[in-house]
């Protein structure tokens, strides 16, 4: 009888009070959880291996991603002074020397015309070289 | 031990200061005078091996010279600035002063005079001669070869730091038909009781193949041993290969010349007091239309170095341009140097 007249609309301001003090508490629950632990929350409804799996793998797959940040780096800068050591005295005197055929050559067709221009004339030239462009 | 490897890197040294600085050739025929830059196909200090001569092996050289084709191409580190002014006095006497300005160590001016018995530039660096260089500070370097009769050679060394001698050795030399022997007395001191004595024995087995092995002896007053080690090397006509191995460690050495422009040098070294091995990868290129060589080389302890020779044609001189990067602990060394004459 009693939850009958409890459930009467007699008594119908204490509970509408009671649930808009839950309403209320409600409201500021939400207001004080920012949205990164309300989405952190979520991930609660996942069993414990996968949420360990996916910490794991998340955590590694950071740390291959710094150490390879790193390797790139060092691998950069080691392998452009050691080009730049080694290779680039050759290229440039390699390519200091083709141009000077070529202007010989340009000058001994002015010279004597076209038909005197030979390429590959000159003795002694490199096998390596790329083909001179004109001939 | 450390004794006997002092002695011996101070061997190494000595040797090296009776090779030119410029990188010569062996003549096959002497009609034609080579000139620096035109370099036999493959780069020999005594007559190739393949070649058959009268249907006997060939005299194969000196213990020292073994490697001395792979070691060729690798650069030397050049630090500093430095000048070298040669002067040919006459046919015999060349004379040279050095100027070289350094940062890790002391700058010097260095005066040397060789007599050379032969007047063919192109002869055989074991030709008789007078070697004596002198440094600003009072360091000696003297050097006479002597060919005593036609297969008998002697080497005296004397070394000094400044006013005390650090090294005197004497060396006596038999080239028979096929085989050298040689015997080396270092540092004898009677005072002190201390001796170093090596001997080299080699052996042309076949056209290709030279045996051989070395043994040295070191007495002081606390310690007395003996090292043997045992060499061999097989030729082919553009290639060489040579291996070193005793219980001081092991020495292996690829030497490969790929075109008239190209040589590469691959060397392996491993020494037991120091427990290291090291490999390194040399290559040389010769480009004598534009005037220059270049040297490069690659370390297994991360040190990569390239040295730049370039002639400048009008003018008797050489400009040396030179770098060497140890990328572990990023460290560099830079070094310029002019030859003139």
């Amino acid at each position: 009888m009693a939850s009958v007249e409890e459930l009467s609309p007699a008594s119908g301001p204490v509970s509408a009070r009671l649930r808009e003090d839950e309403i209320d508490d409600d409201e500021d629950e939400d207001l004080d959880e920012t949205l990164v632990e309300r989405l952190w929350g979520l991930t609660e409804m996942f069993p414990d291996t996968v949420r360990t799996a996916a910490e794991t793998s998340a955590q590694c797959s950071v740390s291959v991603l710094k150490k390879f940040y790193s390797f790139s780096r060092s691998a950069l800068w080691v392998g452009t002074t050691s080009f730049m050591i080694l290779v680039l005295p050759v290229v440039f005197e390699t390519e200091r020397l083709q141009l000077e055929q070529q202007q010989l050559q340009q000058q001994r067709q002015i010279l004597l015309g076209p038909n005197t221009a030979m390429s590959g004339g000159m003795p002694g030239m490199m096998p390596a070289a790329p083909s001179i462009g004109k001939v | 031990m450390n004794l006997i490897r002092k002695h011996c890197a101070h061997m190494g040294s000595v040797l090296a200061l009776s090779s030119n600085p410029g990188h010569q050739n062996w003549p096959f025929s002497k009609d034609h005078l080579p000139s620096r830059w035109d370099a036999h196909p493959a780069h020999w200090d005594r007559p190739p091996r393949w070649e058959r001569r009268d249907g006997r092996l060939p005299n194969p050289g000196s213990f020292h010279s073994l490697h001395r084709s792979c070691k060729d191409v690798f650069p030397h580190q050049i630090e500093g600035v430095k000048m070298i002014i040669n002067k040919t006095l006459s046919s015999f006497f060349k004379v040279s002063h050095t100027l070289h300005l350094s940062a890790v160590s002391p700058s010097y001016y260095r005066f040397h005079v060789e007599h050379l018995q032969s007047d063919d530039y192109s002869k055989d660096k074991d030709a008789p001669a007078l070697i004596g260089e002198m440094d600003s500070s009072g360091s000696l370097n003297a050097h006479a070869l002597l060919h005593l009769t036609e297969r008998v050679r002697a080497r005296t060394v004397f070394q000094t730091q400044q006013s005390q001698f650090v090294t005197w050795q004497f060396e006596t030399e038999y080239r028979g038909s096929d085989f050298t022997a040689a015997v080396t007395v270092a540092n004898p001191d009677i005072l002190r009781e201390s001796v170093i004595l090596v001997a080299h024995f080699l052996q042309s087995v076949s056209s290709g193949l030279v045996l051989g092995g070395e043994l040295v002896y070191h007495r002081g007053r606390a310690e007395e041993g003996g090292i043997l080690t045992l060499a061999g090397q097989y030729s082919g006509p553009n290639w060489v290969a040579t291996l070193n191995a005793g219980k001081g460690g092991a020495h292996a050495s690829y030497y490969h010349r790929a075109n008239k422009q190209i040589q590469v040098g691959v060397e392996f070294e491993a020494s037991t007091r120091t427990q290291e091995t090291t490999a390194s990868f040399g290559y040389q290129m010769d480009l004598p239309e534009a005037n220059m060589v270049f040297r490069g080389m690659i370390n297994s302890r991360c040190i990569i170095g390239g040295v730049l020779e370039k002639r400048l044609t009008p003018l008797p001189a050489t400009l040396i341009m030179g770098a060497f990067v140890n990328h572990k602990g990023d460290k560099l060394q830079v070094g310029l140097g002019v030859n003139v004459g």
